[in-house]
């Protein structure tokens, strides 16, 4: 609630301060091209940041941090508009369509950009190469999880199960789908796909033991990991997260399949390079402050704050690793590839 | 039982905003059940956008505000006007109105108001100690289990309404069409999506409820000629005699625990449990024929049996997240707004909520009983603002809110278009909320029966070894064979008889 609250007293405020500023920036301006434009970059209008998914979630609240920060440094409004739908597709291809001026931008997916094309025919599927990345932001880490009871608390144990193995997923072209297709696929498993829709439903099909396991994000699952009512058998990223020191990672095993969710701000190809550094400059200073350190602690988040090529290299790189894996051990993500 | 969360669901709605927003409930509700045409389901389905800006809990507590105030509004009309403002009232106008007539309206008054309120406070009595108990098999609550769950509601919700069974019937199918577009979550081949991105997640559950509900009653309200308001007979002492409460006390009593059992099942609700009521006084008074020429009793039961199934329609939805009725399931659309997804956890994972909404309840009564009588006279005068107003407000508000909720050009298109269909359905005598009902449980069905199959390796004998989904799906059965079977033995009765 004090979250609403706060947005749309920073909506009225910036609203405020943008109009008063926007009528001196005309003024000064008159005469200036795109370059100056960049200058003065952000000339006292607001700044919306598109988020693909509903308000609430770990992308949302990430979008919102961002938001809260940059509006300091930056002396405007900005704001986080709910865009969801399609996996944050629908939000992808709208920004795309908008203005190249920095002042509509949007908290990406990861997923969206390296798992759900695994799963969606071509032309659903989000190509990065059509927008201006500003920076990386963080990684979240997806762990694979079971009931105490289930006895299946190690890889060995779903090994030697002796039957098929049912796991629960977040989502067709989900990491939490794609991790564990790859992980029971390397280690030869027979095993069922169960897919729920999203997180929690996931979570709670583990806890009642409708499915034996479950990849869930550390976010979602820490709690209930921490009280017992959850065992986590492996995690799935590179390395040891800090918030889940003593569970293996799926690396460690000898399984080749880190598997993560990472977030990036995005801004529409054509997008000033002067403008995007000015950007990226703001979000450096977000990135620096305690409050935000403190909420990536909070939500389990791992920074992954470098600059937009070198999240490109990444990103790009994990979209062909998984292409080449996936063929590699026969694993359908869906129907329509 | 641990007390310690139903207390401190009382310290919510003890928050000034949330009081607040329980006024504000209550008051519109009143209003909206006084103004015949606009009913609960339309008027919180119009008023789902203003809620994103809103607390979970406080509005929640403000729509549920809307529906139970609602039926005592819908009462006011009823009784003064011989108007039922609701359709849950229709039964009130015989008695309630012959009494006003004789000059006791203020009796006929004090009457409902004391019956809603104890037919209310049973039915939240009732869902306190119910509902935990529920959420104690939370767990055990998997996808076969939904899969009956689901398929029961649908099939109750087009046979136990109060409308034409077949049309209900071809209302639900409608709806579970529809629930069938989008992508398919399990292999993600796009269903019906025309290549269209915004049709990906399949169709939104808001507008098709602003639709229907909102921009469909307000339509068809625009066709019907406003009666000329008589001048409303004056309202005096409210209070009912000793002798009125005595008469009326068993008449309470029997409607409350009616109005609880037919709100609780899908397709009950206010309306069919205060014609049942009304119908039960009747049959077992001594003097049948006094009913109809102002029985107190015929006040006091339909009015008792309404509000506490107002109530008790709130248990499906808060434990299973099945709702009951139209209005639950816009409801139910709210909670998905609001981020919180309603089902055997709510209790558990959010019990802030739950309480704080089910304890509103008691204090939403206690205003609108305190309420109800002296507002009597402004009430009536709201009858007199003409459709021409409101009606074209009310379309704005509809179109402007369903596109903050998303903030996307093709809900306003969906509402425009599920406007059209629900005028064209109310006009041949179709009802929506089947098709709103079996919309919302259709996704629920489809994911689960497939989720169960992938669970069980494609044996559908699964559903049967489980004691839950077992028992849920003998009930389905029977509800289907009862009544071909009971038709049949006393056809053959009947036959036996002529031979004899």
């Amino acid at each position: 609630m004090t979250r609403n609250n706060g947005v749309q007293r920073r909506v009225a405020t910036g609203l405020a301060l943008g109009l008063t500023l926007s009528i001196t920036a005309c003024g000064g301006n008159l005469g200036g091209g795109s370059d100056a434009a960049a200058e003065d970059f952000p000339g006292g209008d607001p700044v919306t940041i598109y988020v693909g998914a509903d308000p609430g979630g770990s992308t949302d609240l990430i979008a919102r941090a961002l938001a809260d920060g940059a509006s300091d440094d930056l002396g405007v409004a900005v704001t986080v508009e709910n865009k969801p739908g399609a996996n944050g597709a629908l939000a992808a291809r709208e920004l795309s369509g908008e203005k190249p001026t920095g002042h509509t931008l949007m908290v990406f997916n990861g997923s969206l950009a390296y798992i759900t094309p695994l799963a969606v025919a071509d032309d659903q599927a989000v190509d990065i190469a059509d927008y201006e990345i500003i920076t990386g932001v963080s990684q979240d880490d997806y762990v694979l999880v079971t009931a105490p009871s289930s006895g299946l608390t190690t890889i060995d144990a779903l090994k030697n199960a002796g039957r098929p193995i049912t796991y629960g997923t977040t989502g067709v072209g989900t990491g939490s789908q794609l991790a564990q297709a790859l992980l029971f696929g390397q280690t030869g498993i027979q095993s069922t796909a169960v897919p729920f829709d999203g997180g929690a439903p996931t979570l709670t099909a583990v806890l009642g033991g409708q499915v034996d396991v479950g990849a869930i994000q550390l976010g979602e699952a820490i709690e209930q990991i921490e009280a017992g009512q959850l065992t986590p058998i492996v995690t799935f990223a590179e390395k040891r997260p800090s918030y889940l020191r003593n569970t293996p990672t799926a690396v460690e095993q000898g399984y080749d399949v880190p598997v993560q969710q990472s977030r990036a701000v995005f801004a529409p190809k054509g997008t000033p390079q002067p403008v995007l550094d000015r950007l990226r400059t703001s979000f450096q200073k977000v990135f620096g402050s305690d409050s935000y350190k403190k909420f990536n602690q909070d939500n389990q988040l791992t920074p992954n704050e470098v600059d937009g090529p070198k999240l490109r290299d990444e990103w790009t790189a994990n979209l062909s690793r998984y292409q080449k894996v996936v063929e590699q051990y026969g694993i359908d993500m869906g129907g329509d590839k | 039982m641990d007390l310690s969360p139903v207390l401190d669901g009382f310290g919510v709605v003890l928050e000034p905003t949330n009081l607040l927003y329980c006024l504000i409930g209550v008051v519109v509700g009143m209003l909206i059940g006084v103004l015949p045409g606009l009913g609960p389901a339309a008027t919180i389905a119009i008023l789902l956008p203003v809620t994103i800006g809103i607390e979970p809990v406080s509005s929640i507590i403000m729509l549920a505000g809307i529906f139970y105030g609602a039926q005592y509004g819908g009462t006011i009309t009823s009784v003064l006007l011989r108007l039922p403002g609701e359709a849950s009232s229709v039964v009130t106008v015989f008695d309630g109105h012959a009494l006003a007539r004789q000059g006791r309206a203020g009796t006929a008054l004090g009457i409902a108001a004391i019956g809603s309120f104890i037919g209310g406070t049973v039915s939240i009595v009732a869902l306190s100690l119910l509902a935990p108990l529920v959420a104690g098999f939370a767990l055990d609550f998997g996808p076969p289990e939904y899969t009956a769950l689901a398929m029961l509601g649908i099939l109750l919700v087009s046979t136990v309404s109060s409308g034409h069974r077949l049309k209900a019937l071809i209302a639900a199918c409608t709806g579970l069409l529809l629930a069938t577009v989008g992508r398919d979550g399990f292999t993600g081949a796009e269903r019906f999506t025309f290549d269209n991105l915004s049709l990906a997640d399949g169709l939104d559950f808001v507008p098709i409820a602003m639709g229907l509900f909102g921009l469909g009653e307000i339509l068809y309200n625009l066709e019907e000629r406003h009666r000329a308001t008589q001048a409303p007979v004056t309202v005096a002492n409210v209070w009912p005699s000793k002798a009125d409460l005595r008469q009326s006390s068993g008449a309470i009593g029997r409607g409350s625990v009616l109005g609880f059992v037919l709100g609780i099942l899908p397709g009950g609700g206010a309306t069919l449990s205060s014609l049942a009521a009304y119908a039960w006084e009747k049959r077992r008074a001594k003097h049948p024929e006094r009913f109809g020429k102002g029985a107190v009793e015929g006040v006091a039961a339909p009015e008792s049996a309404n509000n506490a199934a107002a109530t008790s329609s709130f248990i499906p939805l808060l434990t299973l997240g099945i709702p009951a009725n139209a209005t639950m399931a816009v409801i139910f659309g709210a909670l998905l707004i609001q981020g919180v997804s309603p089902g055997p956890q709510l209790v558990t994972q959010e019990p802030e909520l739950f309480w704080g909404v089910v304890n509103s309840m008691y204090i939403g009564n206690i205003l609108l009983l305190i309420m109800s009588i002296p507002l009597v006279g402004l009430f009536v005068k709201i009858l007199r603002v003409r459709a021409t107003v409101l009606a074209p407000i009310t379309v704005l508000i509809t179109l402007v809110g369903v596109y903050t909720v998303n903030n996307d050009v093709f809900d306003i298109v969906l509402v425009i278009v599920f406007g059209a269909v629900g005028y064209l359905m109310k006009k041949f005598g179709f009802d929506p909320g089947p098709l709103v009902l079996a919309f919302v449980l259709g996704s629920l069905l489809e994911d689960s029966l497939r989720r169960s199959l992938l669970m069980f390796d494609g044996n559908p004998t699964g559903f049967l070894t489980r004691p839950i989904s077992g028992v849920l799906l003998a009930t389905f059965v029977l509800v289907i064979l009862v009544p071909p079977v009971r038709a049949a033995i006393r056809r053959r009765a009947a036959s036996r008889k002529e031979l004899v």
